[in-house]
């Protein structure tokens, strides 16, 4: 919902309300969701880089053998 | 703002913070060249994604609990009385016992139009905190996880560092007022901090597989392309420039921030408040640039890695008194603690087997500490802030800055909120299995399936006729 529908109105107020983002008064809900999102993000994205560099570890390779994948392009 | 004099100073400071972060920006893009340059073939796409990362890592942090920590703890918390009371109407009130401005969810803490500073003074800062990781960053290359990395850097960038600016770096800073602390464009309160965190994570992480002999020699491991560790340095001279320029504020009237009754003199300030000019510094940073490229050039027998490393450990090592030294005494200064971070470097990796890629510890860390220190005799007896002669702020002295408090600061900064926490969190990490790669994955490079899947790619389409 907006918060600003008139900027004349808006700033001829008595007094000017200086927050004009929408959804005043529902900080706390983008908070709780930000802080969900972040946490979310590093269990996944370390769950996959175990799991990523645990493959690789089994395959033994070299220390010299990612030259023969360097490619020319 | 109801008059043009007002709109004019707080659209200029704000137009001031914001160019900053963009030069500031520049440090990043220069650290992530840096770092790829100084890491093997095999390891570069893993080491442009690590120091990358902490970007967003850094940025969310900082906004959900990074800038409260500032504001909520200059006092300890218990540690000396605040000068932020009614008296003053610095208190603002809320925000968990920080101010309303740093609670991450204030109206104020977004597009506010009674608001014009605060989220370009929170971005600048953050883009110091981006710094603060990145350090880290390029001592760990090679062998570090993403994921311990990226806690780590949360660690320092959102917390550790915060706390060591409420404590020094804030106007009403314990330790300015019990230990005279003074870090104008901060030897201690970023580079010692960041210096003796690497310098922790090391401690735990172990170094490369290959950089010591069996009889423990160190071997060089050089960087892989010299022209993006070149670029790379050069970029963060540049954003340096922002760095400093963010630690001022740009126009203040000092005359009735001070309590003196009908004396008005507009300056620019440091961090603490107290006056100091913008020419004046940017003599500094250009002379303290200078001592340092020419005693690392000296002191390597032109080595172009440490040549480029001594002008930012010099710049560095001059960083906390460069408010008020002469260009000069900088100079002097910047030479001093560039030798001294590479006489360090070398002695403490033969002597405890430190594996530090890219010198970060040196020329951060131990340049930072020797800042530290010289700045307390060549400054000793300034005030550390101008409101320890304001009657305004009855019942709270400021020490004037000396050798003493000075030194202690250098430890609390370098050993107490960097070394111990790094050495802390890295011994947690380790302890869960999470903080280094497998030893296979350190030999094989931490890219080979991306580099075997592009080699794949490469041959299907060479082998293609349509």
């Amino acid at each position: 919902m907006a918060t600003v529908t008139n900027w004349i109105d808006h700033l001829s107020a008595s007094e000017v309300a200086g927050q004009v983002y929408p959804y005043v008064g529902t900080e706390w809900l983008w908070l709780t969701i930000a802080i969900v999102f972040w946490i979310w993000w590093h269990i996944s994205t370390a769950a996959g880089e175990t799991e990523e560099q645990a493959k690789l570890g089994r395959k033994k390779h070299g220390p010299n053998d990612y030259k023969k994948n360097i490619p020319d392009w | 703002m109801d008059n043009e004099l007002a709109a004019l100073t707080t659209i200029f400071t704000e137009f001031y913070y914001w160019m900053t972060v963009v030069l500031m920006f520049l440090i990043h893009v220069g650290f992530c060249m840096y770092e790829v340059g100084a890491s093997r073939y095999k390891h570069h796409q893993h080491t442009l994604m690590k120091n990358t990362l902490l970007i967003p890592l850094v940025t969310i942090t900082w906004f959900f609990f990074g800038w409260w920590i500032y504001w909520a703890f200059p006092t300890g918390p218990g540690l000396a009385p605040s000068i932020m009371t009614e008296n003053s109407n610095l208190i603002l009130g809320g925000g968990f016992g920080a101010n309303d401005l740093a609670n991450a969810t204030n109206p104020l803490m977004a597009v506010n139009l009674g608001d014009h500073i605060m989220g370009v003074f929170w971005a600048a800062f953050l883009l110091f905190s981006w710094t603060a990781a990145s350090i880290v960053s390029g001592a760990v290359i090679e062998r570090i996880t993403t994921f311990a990395f990226g806690i780590l850097a949360i660690a320092i960038g959102s917390v550790f560092w915060s706390i060591d600016a409420a404590w020094g770096w804030h106007f009403d800073g314990w330790m300015l007022k019990i230990l005279g602390y003074h870090d104008a464009y901060a030897s201690g309160v970023i580079h010692a901090i960041c210096g003796g965190f690497a310098l922790g994570v090391l401690a735990v992480l172990g170094p490369r597989i290959g950089k010591f002999s069996s009889s423990g020699e160190p071997r060089n491991i050089g960087p892989r392309n010299p022209w993006l560790v070149c670029i790379g340095l050069f970029l963060i001279y540049t954003g340096f420039w922002g760095f400093y320029a963010a630690c001022n504020v740009p126009i203040f009237n000092l005359g009735p921030e001070y309590g003196m009754e009908g004396v008005t003199f507009f300056t620019a300030t440091n961090i603490y408040m107290t006056p100091t000019t913008l020419s004046g510094i940017t003599m500094n940073f250009l002379l303290s640039l200078a001592g340092g490229l020419l005693a690392g050039y000296w002191v390597s027998k032109g080595d172009p890695f440490w040549t480029y490393s001594g002008g930012l450990a010099g710049i560095i090592a001059a960083s906390a008194g460069n408010d008020l030294y002469h260009p000069l005494q900088s100079l002097i200064i910047a030479a001093i603690g560039t030798v001294c971070a590479y006489k360090l470097h070398y002695w403490v990796e033969r002597k405890y087997k430190i594996d530090d890629a890219v010198g970060a510890v040196a020329v951060h860390g131990y340049a930072g500490v020797v800042g530290l220190v010289i700045c307390g005799f060549v400054l000793w007896g300034y005030p550390s802030s101008g409101y320890s002669v304001g009657s305004m702020w009855v019942g709270t002295d400021y020490a004037p800055i000396n050798p003493l408090g000075m030194i202690i600061g250098a430890i609390i900064m370098f050993g107490v909120l960097g070394f111990l926490p790094g050495w802390i969190l890295a011994k947690i990490l380790h302890g869960a299995g999470k903080l280094r790669i497998p030893r296979d994955v350190e030999l094989a490079g931490l890219d080979y399936n991306i580099m075997e899947a592009a080699s794949k790619d490469e041959k299907t389409v060479a082998s293609s006729s349509r």
